[in-house]
Order: C-alpha cells, then sequence, then structure tokens
C-alpha cells in the first residue's frame, strides 16, 4: 500500500507539472469565468443557460484532462525508461499501475475542484448565494469527477499496449461510443419491429460497455422545476458502478502489463 | 514473498457486479429521469457533428449556446432563423420551459403578413409544439396553462380546450394564483357561468385561507378582487337571465337580453383587385367593441371548419406550414353601426397562394366573443341578439352566431379571365349602398378638453 501511495503521490506531483493541462484548465476556468456575458431573454433562460454551459464546460474540459493526462503516463514511464529505476524496487507492476491511476484521479480532483470552485463563485455571483442550490449543482461535477475517473481507467487500460496518439482517438471513442450507446439501446428496445436477435446483442453490449450516460445528470441541476425520483439511489448505483467497472479496467490493465516486455 | 491477487476471479466479479448494478437498478432510472428523450434520436436537423456532441452528454450545453443564438436573432428581427432553433433546443433539452413557451408565441404570433395578420397556418404547429412541452413537463403548470393562453387569447374559440388546459394548470401545485382568475373567464366563455362562479368562490376560498396566513396588502388586494369580480358575475347572470334559464322561468322574466335585438347583418364582399378583397357592411348595434371575424381559406383547406379550422390537428410539430394553402382570418370593426376594411393579400403571395381553384369567404360573429357591455345585452349564448337573415343555431352548438359564407374562384380573387375588367362582387340580398351618413345620434362624438376649454 506504501508504494501505491508513493508512486500516486509523484504522479500527482507530475500531472500538477505538466504544462498541457494547465493550459487546458486555465481554458477551462476562464470560459467559466467568461460564462455569465450570455443574457438571454428572461431571468430564467439566463439559469438555465448559464448552468448549461458552465457545467458543459467543466464535463468536456474534464474529459480532455482525463484522456490527455492518462494516455501519456505508461508511455512517458517506458520511453524515459524511469518504469526501470521503479519496478527493480520491490514494487509489483500492479502497484506501480495502480498507484499510477490513483495519482491521475488524484490529480483530476483536484483541477475538477478547482473548476467547480470558480463555476459556484460564477453562478452565486451572477444568481446570489443560495446553498441549498450549490449544493445541490455541486453533485454535477462530483457525478463527472465519476465519469472522468472511468475514462481515465479506460485511457489507462489502453495504453498498456496502444501508442499514445492511438490510445487519445481510442479513450475519445469509447467515450463517445459508451455515452451514445444507452440511447441507442433505449430506442431500439422500445422499437417494436426490431427483431429480437438485434435487441439481444445489443442488450449484451449495452451490458459490458463503459456507460458514461449514467453520468449525465447535469438536465434536473440546470433546469430549476425539473425533479427527479430519489436522485441519492441513483447516484449511488451509478458510483457502485463506476467503481466496479474501474475494477474491470484496471484488473484487464494489470493483466496486460504483467505480460509485457519491456 | 507475498500471495499475488487472482486477477481473474477479480475480473470476473468486478465484471458481473457493474452488469448487474447497470442492468438491475441504473438502466430503468436512467432511461426514465435522463436518457434524451424520443424526439432527439429520430433525427434533428443538427450536422453530424454536433448531434454527436449533444448525444455525447453536452446537450444541455448545445441547447443553452442554440438558445443564445436564438436571441440574437430575436434582436435582429431575423424570425425565420429562430424557428428551427427552438425545435432544436426543446429537442435537446425537453425541460427548457421557457423555449416551448417562447416557441410558441413565436410560432403562434409572430409570422405576420404586411398588414400585421398572423398567418395561421402555423397555429396548429404552436399548439402542437405546447402539446410536446405540457408531455415533456407534466408536472409544472406553465406550458398547460401557455397552451391554453393560446387557445383562449389567439384561437378564440373551441373554448373547451383552454378550459381543459387552465384546469390542467391548476391542478399542478406551482400554479400561480393570480392566474387561476383565468379559468373562470374561459369558463364563462364556454357559456358555463355557474362553473366560472363556483371557480371565483373556490379561489375567494384559498384566498380568505391564505389571508388568515399571511394578511400582507397583496393577498387583500386579491380577496377583494375576486369578491368583486363574484358580485359582478352574480349580477350579470342574473341581469342576462341565467339563473332564469336554468329553472325555467326566463320566458316571464325581464331581463336585459329581452327583447332580442336585431343585428341587420349585411355585407358586401369585392375583389377591388387581385388578392385585394373590400368588405362593407351593416351591424345595428352603435357602441364600439364588436369585432366580427372574417375567414377566406381554401374550400377544401384540410381541417377547414366552419369559420376555422382544426387547430388540434397537428400533433407533431412541423416548422412547414402547408405552403400551397390559404388560409386569412381578420376582423371587421364596427363603427356608426358600419364596417368598411380593405384586406390587401398581394404583398404576401407566399401566406396567400391562392393555389386552390376554389375559396370560402365566411363572416362570423360569436356573442361568447363580445366585451362584457355587448355581452351584457347579447348574454353568452346569444339570447339578446337575433338577425332576420343570418342568425345561425347550428355551427356553434349551444350559441346563437351569426354567419354567412360566399363562394369564390381562384379566377375571381386573381382577377383572371372574365374577371380582368369586371370586378368581382358577392353581396347578401340585404345590402344596401349607401354613401349617406346616419342622423347625429350615430356619430360617436369624443369630447375634447383642449377645444373645450
Amino acid at each position: 500500500m506504501r508504494a501505491i501511495i508513493a508512486i500516486g503521490r509523484t504522479t500527482l506531483g507530475e500531472a500538477i507539472r505538466r504544462k498541457v493541462l494547465l493550459v487546458i484548465l486555465l481554458v477551462g476556468v476562464l470560459f467559466l469565468s467568461v460564462a455569465p456575458g450570455l443574457g438571454v431573454l428572461s431571468a430564467r433562460s439566463e439559469t438555465v443557460v448559464l448552468r448549461g454551459m458552465v457545467l458543459g464546460i467543466i464535463q468536456l474540459t474534464s474529459a480532455l484532462i482525463a484522456i490527455v493526462l492518462t494516455v501519456y503516463m505508461l508511455p512517458n514511464e517506458i520511453e524515459r525508461r524511469t518504469i526501470y529505476t521503479i519496478l527493480c524496487k520491490p514494487v509489483q507492476r500492479w502497484q506501480f499501475l495502480i498507484g499510477k491511476y490513483l495519482g491521475a484521479v488524484l490529480a483530476l480532483g483536484v483541477m475538477m475542484l478547482l473548476m467547480t470552485t470558480v463555476m459556484e463563485i460564477t453562478v452565486a455571483i451572477n444568481q446570489g448565494i443560495d446553498a441549498n442550490r450549490m449544493v445541490e449543482l455541486a453533485t454535477g461535477p462530483l457525478m463527472f469527477f465519476i465519469q472522468m475517473s472511468l475514462l481515465a481507467a479506460v485511457a489507462m487500460f489502453f495504453s498498456t499496449f496502444v501508442t499514445p496518439l492511438v490510445n487519445f482517438f481510442l479513450s475519445a471513442g469509447m467515450y463517445l461510443l459508451g455515452s451514445l450507446f444507452a440511447t441507442f439501446f433505449e430506442t431500439l428496445k422500445d422499437n417494436p419491429n426490431t427483431h429480437p436477435l438485434p435487441k439481444a446483442v445489443a442488450l449484451v453490449v449495452n451490458t459490458i460497455l463503459p456507460n458514461f450516460s449514467n453520468y449525465n445528470v447535469q438536465n434536473h441541476l440546470i433546469n430549476p422545476d425539473q425533479t427527479i425520483q430519489n436522485p441519492t439511489a441513483y447516484y449511488t448505483f451509478v458510483t457502485g458502478y463506476g467503481l466496479f467497472y474501474i475494477g474491470v479496467l484496471l484488473v484487464g490493465a494489470i493483466l496486460i502489463f504483467d505480460r509485457r516486455e519491456f | 514473498m507475498r500471495k499475488r491477487p487472482n486477477w481473474y476471479a477479480w475480473l470476473a466479479i468486478f465484471l458481473i457486479s457493474q452488469g448487474a448494478l447497470q442492468r438491475g437498478f441504473i438502466q430503468d432510472r436512467w432511461a426514465r429521469d435522463f436518457a434524451p428523450k424520443g424526439s432527439l434520436v429520430k433525427g434533428t436537423g443538427l450536422s453530424p457533428e454536433q448531434f454527436l456532441f449533444a448525444l455525447a452528454g453536452f446537450r444541455e450545453m448545445v441547447a443553452g449556446i442554440l438558445w443564445v443564438r436564438a436571441d440574437s436573432f430575436f434582436d435582429s428581427g431575423n424570425f425565420d432563423a429562430v424557428l428551427p432553433i427552438i425545435r432544436l433546443v426543446t429537442m435537446l433539452d425537453p425541460k427548457q420551459i421557457d423555449v416551448y413557451s417562447t416557441g410558441m408565441w413565436h410560432i403562434g404570433y409572430n409570422f405576420t403578413d404586411e398588414e400585421s395578420r398572423s398567418d395561421r397556418r402555423y397555429v396548429p404547429s404552436a399548439l402542437a409544439l405546447g402539446k410536446e412541452g405540457c408531455k415533456q413537463n407534466p408536472d409544472t403548470y406553465e406550458l398547460w396553462f401557455e397552451t391554453g393562453w393560446i387557445w383562449f387569447h389567439k384561437i378564440e374559440d373551441d373554448y373547451d380546450k383552454p378550459v381543459y388546459y387552465f384546469e390542467e394548470a391548476e391542478k399542478r401545485p406551482d400554479m400561480q394564483p393570480a392566474r387561476k382568475n383565468l379559468l373562470a373567464m374561459a369558463y364563462q366563455r364556454e357559456g358555463r357561468a355557474d362553473e366560472s362562479l363556483k371557480q371565483y368562490f373556490k379561489l375567494y376560498d384559498e384566498s380568505a385561507a391564505e389571508m388568515k396566513r399571511d394578511p400582507s396588502l397583496a393577498t387583500r388586494q386579491n380577496m377583494e378582487t375576486l369578491l368583486q369580480n363574484i358580485d359582478t358575475l352574480l349580477v350579470r347572470m342574473s341581469q342576462r337571465g341565467y339563473f332564469a334559464e336554468n329553472n325555467g322561468t326566463y320566458a316571464s322574466g325581464e331581463y336585459d337580453t329581452k327583447p332580442p335585438v336585431d343585428l341587420g347583418f349585411s355585407v358586401k364582399a369585392s375583389i377591388v383587385e387581385a388578392r385585394v378583397l373590400r368588405l362593407e357592411g351593416t351591424w345595428n348595434v352603435l357602441p364600439v367593441g364588436t369585432h366580427i371575424r372574417v375567414v377566406l381559406r381554401d374550400k377544401d383547406y384540410p381541417g377547414g371548419k366552419v369559420a376555422e379550422m382544426d387547430w388540434d390537428a397537428q400533433d407533431e410539430v412541423t416548422l412547414d406550414p402547408p405552403h400551397d394553402r390559404t388560409f386569412m382570418q381578420d376582423q371587421l370593426f364596427v363603427k356608426n353601426r358600419r364596417f368598411s376594411k380593405r384586406i390587401d393579400m398581394s404583398k404576401d403571395v407566399t401566406i396567400y397562394p391562392f393555389a386552390s381553384k376554389s375559396y370560402i369567404l365566411e363572416l362570423f360573429y360569436s356573442p361568447r366573443l363580445a366585451p362584457p357591455h355587448l355581452q351584457d345585452k347579447f348574454s353568452w349564448n346569444g339570447e339578446g341578439m337575433t338577425d332576420a337573415n343570418y342568425l345561425n343555431t347550428v355551427v356553434r352548438p349551444g350559441q346563437r352566431v351569426i354567419y354567412a359564407s360566399f363562394e369564390l374562384t381562384r379566377d375571381q380573387m386573381l382577377r383572371f379571365n372574365q374577371w380582368a375588367d369586371t370586378m368581382p362582387i358577392l353581396k347578401t340580398p340585404n345590402f344596401r349602398e349607401t354613401t349617406e351618413r346616419g342622423g347625429r345620434e350615430d356619430v360617436i362624438e369624443m369630447p375634447s378638453l383642449r377645444t373645450g376649454g
């Protein structure tokens, strides 16, 4: 455990020093700060548009950070040969991998926390301080954090056997697919004219594929008049789902990484 | 040496657990609360990258950006560009109530011709958008109310529809108290004064209860307004013979509606130029406030009904009205017992294409639309009015309305062939040309403080 923590801490430090990530973060924060400039017809429209924009900016920026942060993590260690200095110590490969992943997630968390703080300040300045609404609004970035942790695990998994560039597109593609497929599946499921075979295939794919759309819960946070049934239960289930799926991807990555020769 | 974890066992456990959670606990909840609703996946008109971006969790963001864009189009008066954006935004984020309500208003009211007449062919689309909005946002009163308002204010007919929507709005707990009055008004327009009275009493009771909780000026004012409304309605119901009609004593009593006034309706319609209609006529009511509906439409207009169309015909929002169809609706205002209006449809060929062979010109007056000072004589169902020639008790069951219609041909409307040099004139047999002004009592003189010293 100590090895995992040490690797994680180092990874966090490295991630925070990476300029490309800081630039992405800065752009995200800048966009969050100027979002209130989007004035529209009514006060409620302004609320809806502002919240939609700030949550969208956080989600988009976080997705970029999660992918860029993770795709280079293992390849850089191998390319710079620093991995040898680590693995020659009493550190197992799985510990190295999990340490790297946790460090990345921690770095992602720090950056998302910063963006969430800017978002809350922006919204509070424009719409007044309402503690309940602020806490409620923060559930959006919290769910995005789990979503991005899952995305980072996807990128980590691919980084054990593909190059960073390929990984970038693979992870982004997986994110897109994982966000789209649930909608596609719902449409297919509800269509009485669809043959049972494609329905069954879609069911299997939907069960296996990482379902990123589970975390797109922002609609009721954006539209103040909307309520959903028992959000706490839903958030608990999708958090559990995220943790299990991250487990699947990390174990998969460990199995591949274990067999890899440097 | 420490034992290595059995990774395959862990993989199986994680895989099964995530699958079980997804299938058993998440999928249905997600589909119910968070899934993009039907219309989005049917095709939105978004470009492929916009569509992917929208579905990849950024629906609300894309909707927000588009709505901001729509605002700039509103500001620049580019209304045509706003329409598809409204459709897109409601598809991307069907929970944006303002977009639905603004969209309904925009589609229903803002497409006008050169003389500020609405293009009525759009109205079923506006109502379809309202219906979709109600379906997508069933828990809030707003879109029920807004859809009801389009029926009440824009269509001014088929009052069972606004009553239905206002009733639905009132069932929602967030319905604003001040807006509940409109249901009482809609009941009256539907001819159900007793229901209107019940509604006012109900609101008064609610207001009195609220007064105990919050004795503020606003609550007191609301309560007093309701009391005044109840008082006024009771007087009207009594003087218009409403109670007497219900208990079978109308025939023997003296009421303001007796004897019925003969409206002496007559009309002459001339096609003075191609696509230009001139309507003149008589209406034997001196006080101002009468507006007679005039409709000129394709004889076989889809869903065409007497002096209106089937406004509720559409369930799907289509942004393209039937471009080859003509449906013009306007009002004729009566002054000094006569009306005269020139309706120029020549500058708006796209709104009035006159592509069909036959047209129907309809003139319609319902007492339900009369302002209170006229309705005090006519009553809600027209008991206090009659007309020797054009009283009609069939076209609107339960109402005594004035209705006249003429058929026209495309050649007449466009002044083609034999009508190129001959002005088509259609008139009721009782129409009399007159250039003379009535007696002094017919002229409405407005006192001027300036000249009067």
